[in-house]
Parts: structure tokens; sequence; C-alpha cells
């Protein structure tokens, strides 16, 4: 019956069959597996995990997700070691190494652990962005602030000795009968001390400003004092030099020119208050 | 009632590992820092500081933060050139970082290591001591901090052209409370 031709082609078919890749072949053929449920860290079931089950001979994948109650199922594969790696949105993805036999499924669930939270941050915390960023500029004003205010300090120490030169001098430079030559002198101390005192208040009054900050503790009373002894720094040359313009006259010291003494008294007082203010804690 | 033993200890498990990370916040600070002058000595004390732990298998890192500009030393001038000296205009924020046991929150002293962040820094600080005292649903530490101003590569500010000590220990008083 059957005609030559035919023969043929069965033949061929025949020797098709035979090159096609024996391996696939086999896959289609045999029965092993894996498949399970994934659940999460409270035990309920996770859907859409994406399962990837690789085969560790031949690093082929096979790759497919949970259904919608958690289940997953890889059939077809060839015995062999497999890995099984689940990953599922919010949780730690995890890896299991199973052993798939030549035939039936192998059972595999998987229980995947929340994914562990990051360390704190700074942005936890809830400060604001101004508190937390930083201003190059204002920390350049605080740098200059700091350098005239050492300044400041620094001439006003230096100060104490002609004011308390000044001073010394002034108790021969009183009475009528003292020379000429202590008034001079005297009032050439005042001179040095007023100019340095000057200077010295400048760097504090010109120094920059923070914007924000109000004077409290020991720098307010250092500040009040500062007007007592700024007026008096004021006053008593003035004082001073009309004293000296009554002694050169041959006359007493009258008038408010009487005060000049007792102001110097009060100004070097309140100034090495001022100092002390800011040196010694009360 | 093999059965009937599986599905308890499976009804049992299940809450233990349904348990979050449990997550700590900071909800009272003291801190505070001593500086020591040839004249005297001074602090400076804050209450500004926020801080957060946050415990993963056993294990909980914690962050604690706070302004310099929050603290005061009772005087603007002081506070100030404290701000200057410490670049904390360019640096405002003094942070410590920490890896606590979970255990230790119930123990009596601790010894962590603290990696501390000031002036643009970075100082480590092995095995610092602290006390810690748990009090109904909140547990307090206390400690010192043995900073100097040379693990920060601060010049010593100066007052009367006498510059102050290196060492300015910070005692450090946080209560933290868990929240799941």
């Amino acid at each position: 019956m059957h005609s030559r031709p035919w023969k043929t082609i069965s033949t061929v078919l025949v020797a098709a069959l035979c090159l096609i890749d024996v391996p696939a072949a086999r896959a289609q053929t045999q029965g092993g597996g894996v498949a399970g449920t994934v659940t999460g860290p409270s035990g309920a079931t996770v859907a859409n995990a994406t399962v990837v089950v690789k085969n560790l001979a031949t690093s082929q994948v096979v790759t497919t997700t949970t259904n919608s109650a958690g289940a997953y199922s890889v059939p077809n594969l060839p015995a062999g070691e497999y890995e099984v790696s689940v990953s599922a949105e919010d949780l730690e993805a995890k890896a299991v190494k199973v052993t798939v036999a030549a035939a039936g499924a192998q059972a595999l669930d998987v229980v995947l652990v929340a994914r562990p939270l990051p360390a704190p941050s700074l942005s936890d915390l809830g400060f604001s962005p101004q508190q937390l960023t930083g201003s190059p500029e204002e920390q350049a004003r605080l740098d200059h602030r700091t350098h005239m205010l050492k300044i400041h300090q620094r001439l006003g120490l230096f100060t104490t000795a002609p004011l308390a030169a000044t001073v010394v001098a002034g108790l021969f430079a009183g009475g009528r009968q003292e020379s000429r030559t202590g008034r001079n002198v005297h009032a050439a101390l005042g001179a040095v001390t007023a100019g340095m005192y000057l200077t010295s208040a400048s760097f504090a009054i010109f120094a920059p400003k923070v914007k924000g900050a109000k004077s409290s503790g020991p720098t307010r009373v250092h500040k009040m004092l500062a007007w007592v002894h700024g007026t008096g720094m004021v006053l008593t040359p003035l004082l001073g030099a009309m004293a000296y313009h009554q002694l050169s006259q041959g006359q007493r010291v009258h008038g408010i020119a009487s005060y000049h003494g007792a102001v110097g008294v009060v100004t070097l007082s309140a100034y090495a208050a001022a100092i002390m203010s800011v040196s010694i804690k009360f | 009632m093999k059965k009937l033993l599986c599905v308890c200890l499976v009804l049992l498990a299940r809450p233990l590992a349904a348990a979050p990370d449990p997550q700590w916040t900071l909800v009272r600070s003291t801190l505070t820092y001593h500086v020591s002058h040839p004249l005297h000595q001074m602090e400076g004390v804050s209450h500004a500081a926020r801080g957060k732990g946050v415990c993963t298998a056993g294990e909980c890192d914690v962050l604690v933060a706070v302004p310099l500009p929050s603290f005061n030393a009772g005087d603007t001038n002081r506070d100030l050139h404290m701000l200057q000296a410490a670049r904390g205009a360019t640096f405002p924020m003094v942070t410590v970082r920490t890896k606590v046991p979970e255990s230790g929150a119930a123990s009596g002293t601790i010894h962590v290591d603290l990696e501390v962040e000031f002036a643009g820094q970075t100082a480590h600080y092995k095995q610092v001591r602290f006390e810690v005292t748990t009090s109904g649903d909140e547990t307090r530490i206390t400690g010192t901090i043995p900073a100097t101003l040379s693990d920060f590569k601060i010049d010593p500010p100066s007052l009367l052209t006498m510059p102050i000590e290196n060492q300015i220990p910070v005692t450090v008083e946080l209560t933290w409370k868990k929240n799941q």
C-alpha cells in the first residue's frame, strides 16, 4: 500500500526526530518540579511574589509569580540541584536550595520576613531645613565678630595700665601747690588712656551683630557697666581740662570741675567691674 | 493530640513572627558640656536633642542629634563664642551614632562605641559607659562622653588671653520610649 515517496518522507522524519536536542526533549517528558506557598511575616500569603528557580548545574532559570493565594508551581524540571529565590515588595528576599527529583513536585513553602528598617538618619528626626543647613556667610560673620571682640578684650586689658597710672598721677596734680609737671603727666596719661579706651570700645561697638541674639548673663552686666565707664571716659577728660585751666589761672578748682576726681574714681571702678564681670563667675 | 499541639504552636508563633522591629524615640534629653578655664568652670545645656533607635535582629541603630545653637551657657557672648569656635554656623548639628544591643535596654550598665560628628569632624569613642534605668515604658540612659577639643580640631577659645582646657566632657541624660 505504501508508495516509495511516503517511505522516504517517513525515513527523513525519523532521522529529524533523532537530531532533536536530547535534554530539551527530556525536560518535556520528565515530571520533576517545585511548588509551594509564599507567606509573609504575619503569616498571610503573599500574592505576586517573584519566584526564580535556577538550575545550579546549567544555570537555566525559570521565573514565575505567586497567585492570589500565594501559591506557585514550576513543573517539568530536570532532576537536580536548584536554587529557589523569592522576592516581594517590602519583604526581605530569600533564596533556598532544593533538590528536585526525577518525578513528582518538590514541596517548598517559603516564609519571607520584613525587610530590616534602615538605620535612622537626620531626616527622620523632624528638624527644620533651616536647622540642618549651614551658612558659610553666618560663620564668616561670627569669625569676624570674635576677631574684633578679641582685639577689644586685649586692648581693654592693656588700657588698665595707663588708666591706673593716670589715677596715681592724679594724686600729685590736684592742688594748687602741686607742680605743673605733675598736672601735665596726669593729663598726658589721661589722653593716652582715653585714646586706648575709645579704640577698644570701637571694636566692641562695630563688631558684627548676630540676628536674634539678646544680651544675657555677665555680658549684659558688662554692657550696662559700659554705659557708666563710657560716660565717665567722656566726662573725666572734659572736667579735667576745666580743672587744669582753673589751676593754670591760679584758681582753686571750682564748679563742676571739682567733680573731676570723683568722676574719675567712678569711671575706674565701673571699668574694673566690667572686666571682672566677664572674667569671674559670680 | 499531636495535631492539636501543632495548631497551638502555630497560633503561638504567629504573633511573635508578626511583631515588627521595635523603634525607640527620644522623649526627653539634657546634654551638658563642661568647660574648664583657669578663672572658672562653665557649662552649656541643651534640651533640644532628638533621637531615634531602630532595632533589627537584636541590635539597635541609634541616632541622636542636637542643634549646636540650642546650647545655653547663661551668657550671650559665651554661646556665640562657642558657636564660632566650633564652626557652628557651618555645621549646626551635633550627631551621635551608636549600636546598642536590644537587651541593653534592661541592664544596669552598658558600654557602647560612639561616633560623634561635631564641628565638621568625626570622632570615635570606644566602650563609653552608660547607666540604664527603666521605669514604666521609659528607659533613661545617663553617661559622659569624654570629648576633647582636639578630637574635633577646635582651637581652644581663650578668655583674658588664657585658653580653656582641652577636655570638654559632655554629660548625657536621655529618656527613651519604645514604640512598636
